[in-house]
């Protein structure tokens, strides 16, 4: 069954009609840099400092109050939409895998931030940045990205969330919105990769999936457990008590991934895979608006 | 140690397939995961103890042999030498007899409670040890042989039922001695509340284990209780009544007389401590039915608070009497409730059915059949001749075993001349004269009797004499075959010979001469008719008892009525307590029991029983350490 299909393709233009009419682009479309510049919509005063362009002086309030303010003007430039495509191994599990859905949201949220006229560029990562949808514009691009994350396969080697970010800052021309689409799965943890991309400035926002056998596993007894992407191996007994303390560790590092997006204002989302594509996009685009 | 089947041994040998699958390592599932860091923090948590990580497998290969080991051991039933030594014989006698229905101190019954103590005394038992089971009530039966079955103890147990009738302790632990062949460690115990004589010596006896049973406690009794018809006047009937109070302290109470329900009399009652009060009380009724006294105290015994009796219907009797005059006879005739007289001249040709004829000084040349009641006979017949006459005839014999002659003595009586009878056919003497001439004869008749007075009573002291009227009352009630008549109420625990009506005997003839005794419960048995009489009892329950003809699959129902003998063929039988002993719930403080009853306990079981609550066991440890997978 092809990954983006005719059904596909018609609920991603409701998608995007939704996302105009209803939520106005507010999970990334029309959002404004904070750049200030030369753009048309006033935004703040500031103290004059010889060396300011006049133009931009107050005169009026100059006037009035015989101060030097310097009126300044939130620049509209357009919004450059990254986004990083976890192709680790690990993306594999699952029934629906991860990676399937992971690509459909990430044809969907390009497809919406194409349409908003904004740039996209998709990095598909595992311990670095296995390969690049170069920066473009444009709905009619949507089926050229299609085929490239069709393209896409998740055997790519253990996640390294550091690694990639320290190759995408260097890649990425511009500063721009990061959507990072991955398990979070990295031995070394998620968080270093993150902190770079803030502290260069971008803003990332990160969809964490996981399907329902991760959650909440079954099995009990004598199992050889094999971890898809380093390949070691480790032979356990589990019990009903090992199943329970699972469950609470893998809870406490979804509220870890959560409590660390809100400390730094990060925009976070956390499914699993049971959701469909739309239903996830519709539902960023729901939490969006209400922060 | 010893084993009684020493051949599964053999079921050792599951050892080899178990060692051999302990051998075959078999491959664990492998799962592929996402990534193993969650299931590296759940184990790095508790890090299993490495030396037990060594010997987990070999020591679940040990407990799996050792439970291999148990249920083998189990299989060959082991047991000790000793356990054949040291084997008990136990017969218990269980005390069923109405005292036993009384409270015990813990409530309920002490029967229920003697109950209890014998389920007690079976759980004791050891796996060899053996035990039967005797009921001690008004037959003594054994209810349970010999057994080390512990169910079938307890089943048979479960069925005996308490019984109204008295103690026969003694003769059952005579039929336990029988039981017990003469070995060592055999006991005898008696379970009873000892209210009957000889309890303390029984109780003192060398093999006797005593289990006392309740304690005292006072009660109010009947203890007599007869009815039976008056021997002068037909329609008066005497009760026989006897109440004890077997308290320590006097008491006021009430007795109630009621005929079939309806309240007769209320006779008061005041009886100081101990004392036994008989009275006899006269009523009149044409009626009969069922009798009942009822004592107007609550006490801790209700069985012999109520008593019972039967009745008899006096039915009327049609008496023809032929005569040209005899004041007497005709008085006495007529002064009889029971008597429809009808006075002629000439003998008629046919009788009412059930009815006498009575001929004074006239005798026909065919006497018509039925039954006849001749006095002075004039002339020969075809049963008799006359050759003249006795002067003076002095009574030398008279037949005391006839009904006819009950409660009769006519050997002081002046009788100046009675006519010489000489019988042509077999008959009957009931009365002689010393020259050896009957004055009274009994001639069997086509459908009936003859009875021949040959007593001039123109003459004489005999109309005169109480024994005139009983006479004639007798025969009439001889002539009705015995109806109205005194029906004696039996005791529970008595045996009696009893003559069955006639209707009844011929139903009993129709199957194979035996009659259904009903009991007050419903319960049925069947009971054989011999000569005309049944042997009934002992009887277990007080209440009224039915004799029946036999009822099979094909024998349309007759309804039942309350008739002693109903037209239907039926007898009642009126049943009582009426013991002393029993009504008697004060216990003996003489009785000291010497001796207890071992129970073997928990440790009574067999061998086997632990070896398999071991391999139980066994399995549960086994299970909590690897199939729960408590230890990994």
């Amino acid at each position: 069954m092809p990954l983006f299909d005719n059904d596909f393709l018609t609920r991603l233009e409701y998608l995007s009609i939704v996302s105009r009419k209803v939520f106005r682009g507010q999970l990334m479309a029309k959002r404004r840099t904070k750049q200030m510049g030369g753009g048309i919509e006033f935004a703040d005063h500031r103290q004059y400092t010889p060396g300011d362009d006049f133009r931009y002086l107050d005169w009026n309030l100059y006037a009035r109050h015989d101060e030097l303010l310097l009126k300044r003007f939130q620049e509209e430039e357009d919004l450059h939409v990254y986004l990083l495509l976890d192709c680790s191994r690990s993306m594999s599990t699952g029934e629906p895998p991860k990676f399937d859905l992971a690509r459909q949201v990430t044809a969907a949220l390009a497809y919406i931030a194409l349409a908003d006229l904004d740039r996209i560029s998709v990095y598909a990562f595992a311990n670095g940045v296995l390969n690049h949808f170069p920066l473009t514009r444009g709905k009619a691009r949507i089926l050229s990205l299609m085929q490239f994350l069709e393209s896409l396969t998740a055997d790519g080697a253990a996640t390294n969330m550091t690694q990639l970010a320290e190759e995408f800052v260097i890649r990425a021309p511009r500063r721009g919105l990061a959507l990072v689409l991955s398990d979070l799965y990295d031995p070394g943890g998620y968080r270093n990769g993150l902190d770079v991309l803030r502290h260069h400035k971008y803003e990332p926002h990160v969809v964490q999936f996981h399907h329902a056998a991760e959650a909440n596993p079954k099995m009990l007894g004598d199992v050889e457990l094999q971890d898809v992407e380093t390949g070691d191996f480790r032979k356990i007994t589990v019990t009903e008590s090992h199943l329970r303390n699972y469950r609470d560790v893998f809870q406490t590092f979804l509220t870890s991934v959560t409590e660390y997006c809100s400390a730094y204002g990060i925009g976070c989302t956390i499914t699993d895979t049971e959701v469909t594509f739309d239903k996830l996009v519709l539902g960023m685009m729901r939490a969006a608006g209400t922060n | 140690m010893s084993f009684s089947n020493p051949a599964a041994f053999l079921w050792a040998l599951l050892a080899v397939p178990v060692v051999i699958f302990y051998i075959l390592k078999v491959r664990m599932r492998r799962m592929p995961v996402s990534t193993v860091m969650f299931w590296e923090q759940v184990f790095d948590e508790k890090q299993p103890r490495s030396m037990w990580q060594k010997l987990r497998h070999i020591v679940s290969l040990l407990l799996q042999l050792l439970f291999l080991c148990l249920l083998v051991a189990a299989v060959t039933d082991p047991f000790f030498d000793s356990d054949i030594r040291e084997q008990r014989r136990v017969v218990v006698v269980l005390d069923t007899s109405a005292s036993m229905q009384a409270p015990s101190e813990n409530g309920g019954t002490r029967f229920a409670a003697a109950k209890v103590q014998i389920g007690r005394m079976i759980r004791g038992l050891k796996i060899r040890d053996e035990m039967a089971l005797i009921v001690a009530g008004g037959r003594p039966q054994v209810v349970c042989g010999l057994t080390s079955h512990q169910r079938t103890l307890q089943v048979r147990l479960e069925e005996i039922t308490p019984a109204d009738g008295p103690t026969r302790v003694a003769a059952a632990v005579e039929i336990g001695r029988r039981l017990l062949p003469d070995q060592m460690n055999e006991e005898i115990v008696v379970v009873s509340d000892g209210c009957f004589t000889g309890a303390a010596a029984l109780a003192a006896e060398d093999q006797i284990m005593w289990s006392q049973i309740g304690a005292s406690s006072a009660n109010v009794g009947i203890t007599r209780f007869q009815v039976r018809r008056s021997l002068l006047d037909p329609i008066t009937y005497q009760i026989l009544i006897e109440v004890g109070n077997f308290g320590d302290e006097s008491l006021d109470c009430s007795l109630d007389l009621k005929l079939n329900g309806e309240l007769l009399d209320v006779i008061p009652l005041a009886l100081s401590a101990g004392e036994t009060r008989a009275e006899v009380r006269e009523e009149t009724s044409v009626r009969g039915g069922v009798i009942s006294a009822e004592v107007q105290w609550e006490d801790d015994l209700a069985a012999d608070n109520t008593a019972l009796a039967i009745l008899p219907e006096r039915l009327r009797i049609p008496v023809t009497l032929v005569t040209d005059g005899n004041w007497f006879l005709q008085r006495v005739l007529e002064a009889n409730d029971i008597v429809e007289l009808t006075l002629a001249t000439d003998v008629p040709q046919n009788l009412p059915p059930g009815g006498v004829l009575v001929l004074h000084r006239k005798v026909p040349e065919q006497i018509p059949a039925g039954n006849v009641f001749v006095v002075q006979p004039t002339a020969a017949t075809e049963f008799w001749d006359l050759a003249g006459s006795i002067a003076q005839p002095l009574v030398d014999k008279q037949d005391k075993s006839s009904d006819l002659m009950r409660h009769i003595r006519l050997d002081n009586i002046l009788m100046p001349e009675a006519l010489k009878l000489i019988p042509k056919i077999d008959s009957k003497t009931l009365v002689e004269s010393i020259s050896g001439d009957p004055l009274y004869l009994q001639i069997p008749h086509d459908n009936g009797n003859i009875l021949v007075l040959s007593v001039n009573l123109d003459q004489g002291d005999l109309p005169l004499r109480t024994a005139f009227p009983i006479m004639l009352t007798n025969a009439l009630s001889w002539f009705a075959g015995g109806k109205g008549e005194l029906i004696e109420s039996l005791a529970t625990g008595d045996t009696r010979s009893l003559l069955m009506p006639s209707k009844l005997q011929k139903v009993a003839a129709q199957h194979n001469n035996q009659l259904s005794l009903t009991a007050p419960d419903e319960s049925q048995q069947h009971i054989r008719v011999v000569d005309g009489h049944c042997m009934i009892g002992p009887l277990g329950q007080t209440g009224i008892w039915k004799l029946t003809e036999v009822r099979n699959a094909d024998t349309p129902d007759t309804p039942d009525v309350d008739l002693p003998v109903a037209p239907g063929a039926s007898l009642q039988i009126a049943c009582n307590l009426t013991d002393p002993l029993e009504s008697d719930l004060r216990i003996t403080e003489d009785i000291k029991p010497r001796q207890k009853f071992l129970n073997a306990g928990f440790g009574g079981r067999p061998i086997w029983f632990y070896l398999v609550i071991a391999a139980i066991l066994l399995t549960m440890i086994e299970w909590l350490l690897f199939q729960r997978r408590w230890v990994s």
